[in-house]
């Protein structure tokens, strides 16, 4: 298994390796860059003719100027590499640092979104194979796949952002959307759910009620400006998470996975009451990721002990409660500075920018703020690979339908939900894995024009101005990025592969 | 704890279904896991039912039906209209009684079995009556057809291979079904799911419980899938076509193991199969169904041996037996004296290997025949022997690792690319699968006359001739040539496969397993064309096969294969009809007849074969 | 000598109407005596996606919008029917408004019209309409190039690699993954800018999209032709001396012709998405050409002002993009039936194939598909999942009696 896996990345490497020579000679011999300063009429023109040619060692064959890059890149292993310099003499690597992180931040929260919708997606189409819901979703998946990103983005910029920051300065209740909003949840939900016309009927008009109701309230309660939860709401949503994970997992009837759930629960609460201090004076982001590892740690932990005879189902809900509640906890937080983000900033959800320039301001307003700045992106990025994950998800799920062992699985008197979750979902999700390797590679690709909608001084930035100005350098480090994570996640998809099969796990 | 569990839900149990797994004492006669002749079921007083170590052993019912169908009808919807694949069956299964449904594909047998587990889909349209247990199937609901599956119906599938599922431990899976009925919970449940494996023949079952099912070989996982089965002790087993994807020697070890559990828990089965050998030697009581209709039941010696209905005879005719021969054509010996003369196909320590990414795999080992023109020679062995490797070797398909492999005196692999192709054209091939073997996108025409294309013989018309000439001489219509494979039939696309391989007139021809894929009436069909034909056109052939009786009947010769080495060779009626190796024996006697007291006999004799070898007849 | 009784003598079919009883003699009946046309696999597939009706839509979309593009402005020279060019400018008559009017006068509209300029002019007061058709050629001649070059590569490249396997296999394949693990996006921009420097048009830009976008046919095709290669049929045909050539033309890549259909249609929704995002960030097409990318790019800070500019072409991409991908999805439907929408027949999550197998074969009435359906692939059996035929004549049960039913 180890020696598949390094085998694997080696040959990654090496394939890594041959695109990056492919890739510097085109960049190279995409066009000529002194263009502009051919047909600049300033004084010094020669003089900088020449800088440039000397940054840019336009002197020298491609393959040296390669070969020079590769230099620096290697340097890295000693502890002092280079990744060369643009050409006005800008080291690459400190434009890279501040540019990485945003992107990655944008297309990994998109990634492990599109990951959990489209595989969840895809599994109630292929339950619903052939329902109104079924046919929905393939039309919406279409329209998704069918839309270019940019139009798409303007779009969104214009009827959520400046739409939604009209509306925040001064709430008011549109019955007539709500409403709307409210039926078209409804039929989603009694499509999903399928059952008998009065169970149908039920689900939808409950639904409606419920969306109906609860943005009354929410006007009612001011919410909208001035959003909080308190430990009620705390301990609601936390029962039912854990009664909700029993069910879907194993069934109420199992007890112990309950009470793990059950018992997570009311440590969440004490949790929620421990860390409310810490967490509303000004925290930092290390503290929180601390957090979340013990919250990790103390589900697995409830798991465990509890579990009796089903471990494995008690650790799954335990560690889902623990998740839930957490980020139910932090999002409180959030909601108890969301009048302050108001304060500094009346317009909350801007077009342009990945953050809002020189804002000084607490932790949780900065942290609200990079937030609502990543909303849009994020949103545009997960709905173009929700596509292909639930529509993979949904066929690969009707192909295991069709296998003999889940005949076997049913004449054993197994229910549905034992069905689909135990025995299909886990084969389903084996061809899944090699796609994501390649869907996070056209993800960036998705990136570079998703932060040039909305301004983002990303990755894509870094890559389409050197491409203009035909600089190698800066597009060579977009590629090594991209590259190194197209690896990684190679590395990741079989590594899953061998977990999710024992077939190969030799 | 968990014996806590285990109690209460155990008398849960005992609630719901009237008493049918009373936890009592354990009944010791039936203890013992020595196989014995089918006993008498005997009377039981006292409680309903008995548990022996993990089952638990079923009253009689005092010689009421435990299953019973009653007029049981079924249509299917379809885009084309509604089928109709059952019509109106009526039968019994009475505990501890094994009833076979026979029939061949398209009969309905195993539509009609799927309703007694409500496993049809929704489109089908189910009348008439199922009654398990006294409780009607049909009109169940979703929920309560849940608690009836597995625990009191259980089903044991023909493909062991796909009926488990890869990812999960075999364990989890064995677990699962007393999880779900209430049975045992935790190491309880692992505790029984061990002497379960015990139980069907799976040594060192404790630590085998963590493995996959890959690990486990054809045989072992339908013995997982039967432990499976019988795991909540139910009151019937469905076997639909158990051991129809095993070989013979493995087929021998399933039955008994089938049989051995039967009585020991007094279970009726309801045994699918097309294997009139299987039916002599499991079922009491034969149901004989055509085209969705019983057409003839009764105890299974009046059935099998005194069959009344035309088709029943016709099934029963079309069995290969061991001692029948067609007619084939005379082979020239080939002798030291004749000079000119050379054998069809010879080899001489025959080595094959496969290459899997750089690892030599040696399949074949110092294998050695030879064909004479005019010659059948029956390559005879169970899956994993290299007879199809070999068959393959000969069409130059694989390369020879060492020794020799010569056709018609030519060494195929050695010659350069040109040279083969004159070679080929004397070499005609008829695969196993007549779903894979023909081109689906060529009109028949096209796929006969395709190596005449190939090597640039004739022109439009005369292959045309030819095509024609064919199809006749495989008595199939001449508008044929014009059919596409997919509307053909898997006994018609063989025959078209036979057609191709005699397109150039071939001196050597080899056939890879040509009917194991056809139903019995159509490969009498096929077997007895081909018969014909080898006596008109007299071409040597290699026959590959995995039936004794279909090799005894057409061969000259045979050769027997196991793990890649040759056991045993010589002129049919020697090697079939007085064996010397110890392994031709004991696939002879794995081999089912379908004479119940001929098969009662030969199992017999086969206990006492294995008894001599020292070993358990499952 | 021949124990097995000889085909028909005993149990014949006389006239009185006795049950047929050999299997083997009912097939040949049925066959012999069905005179119902025969239906090659192309023409099933056919067959089958013209019943697919979100498919038959986006083709006369797609039709729609080809002829409209290449008519109205005239193409290569010839001129069409709309009088003004996409490249002079004009004065601007009512802010540029559009003139076209979908709304009758009863319902409250201006009525049917098409008017002056149908979508409006742009700042300089050229015909948007003209532009946007320009836009739209070009979106169409890219889709035929990517689509034709993709094919072709993509198909070769995963044909020679699965066929010939080894070293061959090794170098395609590491080939194909050095293409892959540099974005799409990226590698195309690289080459649209030097291919934007011959000053071509939107040929060059073309050809760079389809020679980078084969990849994922190439591996399709090869995981396709690797199960094929084990298929019988093939080895019958290596077996009687095929050529390696012969045997990839003639056997494997017309048994591929669904993956490859399927992924063509697929590609070219890509290639015109690509095509409109290269121009959108300026590496595809440049002004003063026009490309329904480089329209949204330059008019997407009108939105607020004069939204017109934005929407046609958007909506163009969107047509155009979406009856290219439902086109494809009904090709899918059509030739691999088992996911097919196309029956609207309810059916659980779980088809219960083994047990509808036999019901199948009962169907084919034709005991057709019978032997066969236990395990085969559905490339050559005609039975989809469910076991349905797809034999469109024979529809009619084979009669337990033999006298009735389809004989």
């Amino acid at each position: 298994m180890l020696k598949f896996i390094l085998r694997r990345l080696g040959s990654s490497l090496l394939v890594l390796f041959g695109a990056s020579i492919l890739l510097f000679f085109l960049v190279v011999n995409s066009g000529d860059p002194l263009s502009d300063l051919r047909e600049s009429q300033a004084n010094n023109r020669d003089q900088l003719i020449a800088t440039r040619i000397a940054y840019m060692d336009l002197d020298r064959p491609w393959y040296v100027r390669y070969f020079i890059w590769l230099q620096g890149l290697g340097g890295y292993l000693l502890g002092q590499g280079t990744l060369g310099t643009n050409r006005s003499g800008q080291q690459v690597a400190d434009l890279l640092a501040n540019a990485a992180s945003s992107t990655l931040r944008l297309v990994v929260l998109a990634t492990v979104l599109a990951i959990i919708i489209g595989v969840a997606v895809g599994i109630i189409t292929a339950i619903r194979q052939y329902s109104g819901l079924d046919y929905a979703v393939t039309f919406l998946i279409f329209l998704f796949f069918s839309l270019p990103v940019f139009w798409a983005a303007v779009l969104l910029k214009e009827y959520m952002a400046i739409g939604y920051n009209n509306w925040i300065a001064e709430p008011t209740l549109n019955w007539a959307l709500i409403i709307g909003l409210a039926v078209i949840l409804g039929l989603a939900l009694q499509a999903a759910m399928a059952g008998s016309l009065a169970r149908r009927a039920f689900t939808f008009l409950a639904t409606v009620a419920v969306v109906v109701l609860g943005a009354y309230l929410m006007f009612a309660l001011d919410m909208w400006r001035n959003p909080r939860l308190g430990p009620v709401v705390q301990l609601v949503i936390g029962l039912a998470v854990a009664v909700g994970a029993t069910a879907l997992v194993t069934g109420l009837r199992n007890r112990s996975v309950l009470k793990a759930g059950l018992v997570t629960v009311a440590l969440g609460m004490v949790g929620y009451y421990a860390t409310y201090g810490i967490l509303f004076a000004n925290p930092n982001g290390w503290i929180i990721a601390g957090l979340a590892v013990i919250t990790v740690l103390v589900g697995v932990l409830v798991g465990r002990l509890l579990g009796g005879f089903s471990q494995g189902s008690a650790v799954t809900v335990s560690v889902v409660t623990a998740l839930v509640m957490g980020t139910a906890i932090i999002a409180e937080h959030m909601m108890n500075y969301w009048p302050a983000l108001l304060r500094v900033k009346s317009r909350p959800i801007s077009t342009i920018g990945s953050e809002t320039p020189n804002l000084k301001a607490d932790f949780w307003v900065l942290f609200l703020d990079k937030g609502t700045q990543l909303l849009l992106p994020t949103i545009l990025l997960t709905i173009i690979s929700v596509a292909t994950y639930s529509r993979y998800t949904r066929s690969s799920m009707l192909e295991v339908s069709r296998q003999d062992y889940i005949r076997t699985a049913r004449a054993k008197g197994l229910g549905e939900r034992q069905v689909i979750l135990k025995h299909a979902f886990r084969n389903s999700l084996i061809p899944i894995t090699t796609i994501m390797a390649f869907d996070f590679a056209g993800l960036i690709g998705g990136a570079v024009i998703t932060e040039r909608v909305f301004g983002w001084k990303g990755m894509g930035e870094l890559f389409a101005t050197g491409l203009h100005q035909v600089d190698p350098a800066p597009v060579m480090a977009f590629f090594l990025v991209t590259g190194t994570a197209a690896v990684l996640m190679n590395l990741v998809a079989d590594i899953l592969y061998a977990v999710l099969d024992p077939r190969i796990r030799v | 704890m968990n014996a806590k569990a285990f109690d209460g839900k155990d008398r849960d149990m005992v609630e719901n279904n009237a008493g049918s797994h009373a936890a009592s004492t354990p009944a010791a006669e039936q203890g013992g896991l020595v196989p014995g002749p089918v006993t008498a079921p005997h009377p039981v007083t006292g409680p309903a039912t008995s548990a022996i170590g993990v089952v638990q052993r079923h009253d009689d019912l005092g010689g009421e039906p435990i299953l019973s169908f009653r007029d049981v009808d079924v249509r299917f919807a379809t885009e084309f209209g509604s089928v109709h694949a059952v019509k109106g069956v009526t039968f019994d299964v009475k505990p501890g009684e094994v009833v076979a449904l026979v029939g061949e594909s398209g009969s309905g047998k195993s539509v009609t079995s799927s309703t007694a587990m409500g496993l049809l889909p929704p489109t089908a349209d189910i009348t008439g009556s199922v009654k398990l247990a006294g409780r009607e199937v049909l009109t169940m609901t979703p929920g309560q057809l849940r608690g009836i599956r597995g625990d009191d119906v259980a089903m044991v599938f023909q493909e062991p291979m796909t009926a488990l599922n890869p990812v999960l431990t075999v364990g989890d899976q064995l677990t699962e079904a007393l999880q779900v009925h209430g049975i045992a919970y935790g190491t309880e449940a692992d505790k029984r799911a061990v002497e379960l494996l015990t139980m069907v023949g799976i040594p060192d079952a404790a630590s085998r419980l963590k493995q996959y099912p890959h690990q486990f070989s054809g045989g072992q996982r339908q013995r997982i899938v039967i432990a499976m089965a019988i795991s909540c002790s139910p009151k019937v087993i469905i076997a639909d076509e158990p051991t129809t994807a095993l070989d013979v020697t493995v087929q021998a070890e399933i039955l008994e193991l089938l049989r051995s559990l039967k009585n020991k828990m007094n279970t009726g089965i309801l045994l699918i199969t097309h294997n009139m050998g299987v039916v002599a030697d499991m079922a009491d009581r034969v149901c004989v169904m055509l085209h969705g209709e019983m057409v003839e039941t009764g105890p299974v010696h009046q059935v099998l041996q005194h069959p009344q209905h035309p088709y029943t005879q016709k099934l029963l005719a079309a069995v290969p037996r061991l001692g029948a021969t067609y007619e084939v054509a005379e082979p020239e010996p080939v002798t030291a004296t004749q000079s000119q003369a050379v054998y069809a196909i010879e080899a001489e320590d025959l080595s094959i290997e496969y290459d899997h990414r750089g690892k030599k795999n040696r399949v074949v080992h110092d294998v050695s025949f030879s064909v004479a023109p005019g010659e059948i020679l029956g390559l005879v062995g169970e899956s994993g022997s290299g007879k199809s490797t070999i068959a393959k070797a000969v069409l130059g398909l694989l390369p020879v690792a060492a020794g020799s492999l010569r056709i018609q005196g030519e060494d195929l692999a050695t010659m350069p690319t040109k040279e083969q192709r004159r070679l080929r054209r004397k070499i005609g091939v008829v695969f196993q699968d007549p779903a894979a073997s023909l081109d689906p996108r060529f009109p028949i025409g096209d796929i006969i006359t395709e190596p005449m294309v190939v090597h640039g013989v004739g022109d439009r018309r005369s292959r045309l001739a030819r095509a024609e000439e064919l199809v006749d001489a495989v008595r199939l219509p001449r508008s044929v040539v014009n059919r596409y494979p997919h509307e053909l039939s898997g006994g018609q696309r063989q025959r078209i496969s036979i057609a191709r391989a005699l397109t150039l007139d071939p001196e050597v021809l080899i056939a890879d397993e040509p009917t194991s894929a056809l139903d019995v009436s159509v490969q009498a069909a096929v077997l007895e064309m081909f018969a014909e034909l080898q006596s008109r056109y007299s071409f040597a052939c290699l026959f590959v096969s995995h039936d004794l009786a279909v090799v005894d009947m057409l061969a000259h010769k045979v050769l027997v294969l196991k793990d890649g080495r040759q056991v045993e060779q010589g002129p049919t009626e020697n090697v079939l009809h007085d064996p010397q190796a110890e392994y031709t024996r004991r696939l002879l006697a794995a081999a089912p007849v379908p004479d119940p007291d001929l098969q009662a006999e030969r199992r017999q004799e086969r206990r006492e074969l294995l008894a001599s070898l020292g070993e358990a007849a499952y | 000598m021949i124990p097995v009784s000889s085909s028909a003598q005993n149990t014949g079919r006389p006239a009185g109407g006795t049950a047929v009883v050999d299997l083997a003699e009912a097939e040949d009946i049925k066959l012999r005596e069905n005179a119902g046309r025969s239906y090659s696999q192309g023409a099933l597939v056919r067959k089958r996606f013209f019943r697919h009706k979100a498919a038959m839509v986006s083709l006369v979309v797609l039709t729609l919008v080809t002829l409209l593009a290449f008519t109205s402005i005239g193409f290569a020279g010839i001129p069409g029917w709309w009088d003004k060019s996409y490249t002079s400018a004009a004065t601007i008559v009512n802010g540029g408004k559009p003139t076209l009017s979908l709304v009758p006068q009863f319902l409250g509209g201006e009525g049917l019209r098409w008017g002056e300029h149908p979508f409006g002019q742009e700042s300089t007061g050229k015909d948007y309409f003209a532009l946007v058709m320009r836009g739209t050629q070009q979106s169409m001649i890219i889709a035929a190039i990517v689509g034709l070059l993709s094919t072709v590569i993509g198909a070769a490249v995963g044909a020679i690699s699965a066929y010939f396997g080894g070293w061959v296999d090794s170098v395609l394949m590491r080939l194909t993954d050095l293409i892959i693990v540099i974005p799409l996006l990226v590698l195309a921009a690289v080459l649209g800018q030097m291919a934007s420097g011959l000053e071509l048009g939107i040929i060059p830009l073309a050809v760079v999209l389809g020679l980078v976008s084969w990849t994922s046919l190439a591996r399709l095709v090869r995981g396709e032709i690797l199960s094929l290669r084990e298929k019988e049929f093939v080895a019958a045909a290596v077996a009687m001396g095929a050529k390696p050539g012969r045997i990839i033309a003639k056997h494997l890549l017309p048994n591929t012709i669904g993956v490859i259909v399927v992924n063509a249609t697929f590609a070219i929704a890509g290639a015109v998405l690509l095509e409109t995002s290269l121009s959108y960030l300026g590496f595809g097409v440049t002004p003063p050409d026009s490309s329904l990318g480089l329209l949204i790019s330059q008019y997407q800070n009108a939105f607020t002002t004069r939204p017109w500019l934005f929407w046609w072409p958007g909506m163009m991409i969107l047509a155009i993009a979406l009856s290219v991908n439902f086109l494809g999805d009904g090709l899918r439907d059509a030739f691999d039936p088992r996911q097919s929408g196309a029956h609207r027949r309810k059916r659980g999550f779980f088809s219960r194939r083994a047990s509808v197998t036999e019901a199948g074969a009962t169907t084919a009435g034709g005991l057709a598909a019978a032997p066969t359906a236990r395990g085969a692939g559905l490339n050559d059996a005609p039975v989809d999942a469910d076991g349905r035929p797809n034999q469109p004549h024979n529809t009619s049960g084979f009669g337990a009696g033999g006298g009735q039913g389809g004989l």
